[in-house]
């Protein structure tokens, strides 16, 4: 199914304090949609983001558009923090 | 065996005491998350658990590791950790493996292990022990948490058939983490700041409990593919997604199909030759120093103790020369390079890296196990 130019789907993050509804290109991608969200709701710049769309219960991979990764129009996508084990952004390595 | 310990969870369904006392695992890293975990599976009676961890305990530590007290401060966090969960369940096989797990875990013994579970701080550490994962065909559980989620990521490299990896969902803020580690090709930069992430024993906790839940529950088949669960400890919420491969992933998509590993037993270039006769070039496990030379003096003497040792056991500090003073060496690289020219400038000697990747034909390729010797 071919997605039309412009589709609306709902963002939140992790913690679902904030959503919001988003009109988006089926040519954008996760990275894209990832940084719209940063700014939007200005999330710590420095830390490590992951989209992925809890409707359909996947992640997407960050360059691949929302037509590539199988995003339909009304799912709901989830921004997540990346983490590791703790400690250090950039530390010694275990 | 005295079965009657283990009385209140030999009922649950795929957890019998017989199966799990036959499990070998590795767990790598020992702080926070990685107490939680030990702490999980000693108490589960996990057969055996290597823990591997290079660093030493700080005072800080105490406050989310369960296992480790003042008097262990300055000490080995693995054998701080291991000693007091042998406390636990003497029928637990436990052992402490101080260093860097890239260099301590060896391919062909992590084949043999039923699951390793990766409990560090960074993401160049996840990235290389899903490499190695990868290579083994041994599933791979990862966890992460910051001052409110818990992550636990499985990753089924056993498994017949394409499998994302660590690297196939990473952004590429990861990369730049990674890259602001070191200076111009590859070299440690020698001053770093270090970024503290709050973090607590209640994530912790968290994350150890998923990721032991998952790495037990991998060989009853009860988690077919890769995926990821992400809870916010605050507020309950949870989500549990598919990690599909990255078909143009950096970490894995040069590396389908599986790599077959041959070992190496001793002699390099004998595999090289019997194995993947018609390779033109091989990947390095490691970045290898090829030249060494100063600008202004040109060859110097102390180009010796640099030429053909990794990159990774020095920082940029040797690019300042030891003869003129200035910042005048040229160091030379590299992490792929030519049969012809690996021969030809190590042909005499063993190769101070794990493994060499080479291409076969297409797509086949062969992983020559360094390590792997009789």
């Amino acid at each position: 199914m071919t997605l039309p130019q412009e589709f609306k789907l709902s963002i939140r993050t992790a913690d679902q304090t904030r959503r919001s509804e988003l009109a988006v290109s089926p040519q954008q991608t996760g990275a894209e949609i990832i940084q719209s969200a940063v700014d939007h709701w200005v999330l710590p710049a420095d830390a490590d983001y992951t989209l992925v769309n809890v409707t359909q219960g996947r992640a997407l991979t960050p360059h691949a558009t929302l037509d590539q990764s199988g995003v339909r129009a009304g799912d709901e996508l989830e921004v997540q923090p990346v983490l590791v084990a703790g400690a250090r952004r950039c530390g010694a390595s275990a | 065996m005295d079965h009657e310990r283990y009385l209140r969870q030999q009922d649950v369904e795929g957890l019998g005491v017989e199966r799990l006392q036959s499990m070998h695992v590795s767990v790598v890293g020992a702080g926070a998350v990685g107490n939680e975990i030990v702490k999980n599976l000693v108490l589960m009676g996990v057969g055996q658990i290597d823990v591997h961890d290079f660093d030493r305990v700080e005072i800080h530590n105490l406050t989310r590791s369960v296992f480790l007290r003042e008097a262990d401060v300055g000490a080995s966090k693995a054998g701080a950790l291991v000693a007091r969960a042998a406390e636990v369940d003497p029928h637990v096989r436990l052992c402490a493996v101080e260093g860097d797990a890239w260099r301590t875990l060896r391919l062909a013994e992590l084949a043999r292990r039923d699951v390793l579970l990766c409990a560090v701080d960074n993401f160049e550490a996840r990235m290389r022990m899903s490499q190695l994962c990868m290579l083994a065909g041994v599933d791979m559980v990862n966890a992460g948490i910051d001052s409110r989620h818990a992550s636990v990521e499985v990753f089924r490299f056993s498994r017949p058939g394409p499998c994302a990896c660590v690297e196939c969902h990473l952004p590429d803020s990861a990369y730049r983490k990674v890259a602001e580690r070191y200076s111009c090709g590859w070299l440690r930069r020698a001053m770093l700041a270090e970024d503290r992430i709050a973090t607590t024993a209640l994530t912790a906790s968290v994350a150890g409990a998923l990721a032991v839940q998952a790495a037990l529950r991998i060989g009853g088949g009860e988690v077919p593919t890769s995926q990821r669960v992400l809870v916010d400890t605050r507020n309950g919420t949870g989500t549990a997604v598919a990690l599909r491969p990255n078909p143009e992933c950096p970490g894995c998509a040069a590396l389908w199909p599986r790599p077959r590993r041959v070992p190496a037993n001793g002699d390099w270039q004998a595999a090289l030759a019997a194995h993947a006769g018609g390779a033109e070039a091989v990947i390095l496990s490691d970045a290898l120093i090829f030249d060494y030379a100063c600008g202004e003096c040109g060859t110097v003497a102390h180009a010796a103790r640099h030429i053909g040792r990794r990159a990774d056991e020095f920082d940029d500090r040797i690019m300042r020369c030891e003869s003129c003073g200035q910042l005048a060496v040229r160091v030379d690289i590299r992490a792929e390079v030519g049969v012809d020219e690996l021969r030809e400038r190590f042909g005499g000697s063993p190769l101070p890296l794990k493994y060499l990747l080479a291409k076969v034909g297409e797509p086949d390729a062969v992983c020559i196990d360094l390590e792997d010797t009789p």
